[in-house]
């Protein structure tokens, strides 16, 4: 293989292509995360779609029959109510990302200058912090006697502390509050790509700031649109922490509802098929975004 | 002369706008490590400074022992996925082969997955098929699953941007390829590999949903430990623990980041 003039070039010079590659070596390298992927994803999860088919018997044991029982009881009264809940906390909090993310992404990319770095590191630290942990700290400060109560009566705005948690506007405030920096990212990364030539060629020829918008700006960042909407939509329709600890037992969500059957009720069969249902739904989503996306929204993601 | 104003309005809402979202970001994590210095009784308001609650957290040994058996996890994870990541990442970088895009798109299913679901598949699988004893085996594996993908990624990620003209030259210079890895390769990875390194201590020592299903009883690791805390309500005790999170987190972050920008 020929060394190429351009020394720090890597995609084509770092790859080596001997005519013949010995599969030994491909062998060697590839089998430990196929092995961890077979093994420890691709099985489990066959196994919990085996058990999502099964019932349980009546004194709580499993019965080893082919059934569809879970899946029927999901269609009626609560549990289908839990998963319309869940669908629309996920598209009422993308949407609020959407609006909450594209300004700062934006404002990023165009104006952060040598500052790009810093505010992104801003954007990812706090998201790195375990959710358990910074969701604790949120219901602190929305209790009945956190912080925004306290000032609020303070300052004699309010007479008596507002009721804000478990509700589902405080639900979805806290999906917001936790998945805003999977918007925020791919955005940025779609519209720091944004020639800065195409929105003064715009101007130049008389657009108005609204329409050059709509016209240049938003579409050229669509890839970061579904990218970030792929990565928001899905940890927020299965959530569990956010409804669990913000919405008690008023506002319940799939993620609830799994992980009563799994670490309460002890139901195998009926937490596997909610789990599989919610995955599917999930899969299902994210197939059509990405028909609807192609390839551009996974550039944005990898 | 409207486009004109409006061109300079824009950057500031769009700054505030930002400011505002960082706040919104940032504020819990700091409002809890305010609190950690409260003296108030359940560490929701501040009543002046204090530190026994950190006193407090070293002398409850239910804490020191979840931190203990948190540290131990997140390291072996740390170790066992760096090594794999590494040897994954170079062979999707450097090999060609059939099914390369399936291996790259399948490891992204254990981050992309809703936490419930992957922890759910885990869990049925240890108890009812493979019989791993839940605990210290459960919790590994389940932690190795889901950060190998992010070392996997980190690294591949830093391969982009490393001069691959070095190995060639020490390979046409009829060093083998073992000798290259050692002599070359390896020393330039090095950044890549701590970086990810790093970066998976707190994905580990952090996550509490998987960890949760798949820990079975008696295996407490902090995060658990602050979750058990929290159905008896708000406790000041709960700040320091946050508050070491916090800190962890953000030192692992920045270590990451600095031992990336020294090359």
């Amino acid at each position: 293989m020929e060394v190429s003039e351009n020394t720090s070039s890597s995609q084509n010079t770092g790859v080596v292509k001997h005519k013949k590659r010995f599969p030994v070596e491909v062998f060697l390298y590839i089998s430990p995360i196929t092995i961890l992927l077979v093994v420890f994803v691709f099985a489990p999860l066959a196994i919990i779609l085996y058990f999502s088919f099964l019932k349980t018997g009546l004194f709580g044991e499993i019965v080893y029959e082919f059934s569809l029982e879970n899946f029927k009881e999901m269609f009626s009264g609560g549990t289908r109510q839990v998963f319309l809940t869940s669908f629309y906390l996920g598209v009422q909090t993308n949407i609020a990302c959407l609006l909450l993310g594209y300004p700062i992404a934006y404002f990023i990319a165009r104006y952060g200058g040598k500052w790009k770095i810093f505010l992104i590191s801003l954007i990812i630290i706090p998201s790195w912090v375990a959710y358990l942990i910074r969701l604790y700290a949120f219901k602190t400060i929305a209790g009945t006697n956190g912080i925004i109560n306290t000032f609020l009566m303070d300052w004699g705005i309010i007479d008596e502390p507002i009721k804000m948690l478990y509700t589902s506007g405080v639900v979805m405030v806290g999906l917001v509050y936790t998945w805003l920096p999977f918007m925020i990212l791919p955005l940025h990364a779609s519209l720091e790509g944004l020639e800065p030539c195409l929105l003064e060629a715009a101007t130049d020829l008389g657009a108005h700031p609204i329409r050059r918008f709509f016209r240049i700006t938003l579409p050229l960042s669509r890839g970061g649109v579904i990218a970030g909407s792929i990565l928001v939509f899905i940890p927020t329709m299965g959530d569990w922490l956010v409804p669990a600890l913000l919405g008690g037992s008023k506002v319940m969500m799939i993620g609830n509802l799994v992980a009563h059957q799994f670490t309460v009720a002890g139901n195998i069969p009926a937490g596997s098929s909610l789990a599989v249902m919610l995955a599917a739904t999930l899969i299902l989503i994210l197939y059509l975004a990405i028909k609807w996306g192609g390839k551009e929204a996974m550039e944005n993601i990898v | 002369m409207k486009n004109i104003k409006r061109k300079k309005i824009a950057p500031k809402v769009l700054f505030i706008i930002s400011a505002l979202v960082i706040f919104f970001q940032w504020a819990p994590a700091l409002v809890i490590i305010l609190f950690s210095f409260s003296s108030n009784k359940l560490g929701v308001a501040w009543d002046g400074f204090t530190l026994k609650w950190y006193g407090e957290l070293f002398t409850n040994s239910e804490v020191k022992d979840a931190l203990i058996r948190s540290t131990v996890i997140a390291l072996i994870t740390v170790v066992v996925s760096t090594l794999i990541g590494t040897i994954t990442a170079y062979g999707l970088f450097k090999l060609h082969f059939k099914g390369k895009e399936f291996i790259r798109t399948s490891s992204l299913i254990p981050i992309v997955m809703p936490e419930v679901v992957t922890a759910a598949a885990l869990l049925v699988f240890f108890t009812r098929f493979v019989h791993i004893p839940l605990g210290y085996p459960s919790i590994i594996i389940s932690h190795i699953v889901f950060s190998t993908p992010l070392a996997v990624f980190v690294i591949l990620g830093r391969m982009q941007r490393i001069d691959w003209a070095w190995e060639e030259a020490a390979m046409d210079l009829g060093a083998n390829r073992y000798r290259t890895f050692i002599r070359v390769t390896g020393p330039q990875l090095m950044p890549a590999i701590a970086a990810a390194a790093v970066m998976v201590f707190p994905w580990s020592f952090d996550d509490f949903v998987i960890t949760y299903f798949v820990s079975g009883i008696g295996s407490t690791t902090l995060p658990i430990y602050v979750y058990s805390q929290m159905r008896f309500g708000a406790t000041p005790v709960i700040n320091t623990i946050g508050t070491l999170f916090v800190v962890v987190t953000i030192a692992a972050l920045v270590i990451s980041r600095m031992i990336e920008r020294r090359t």
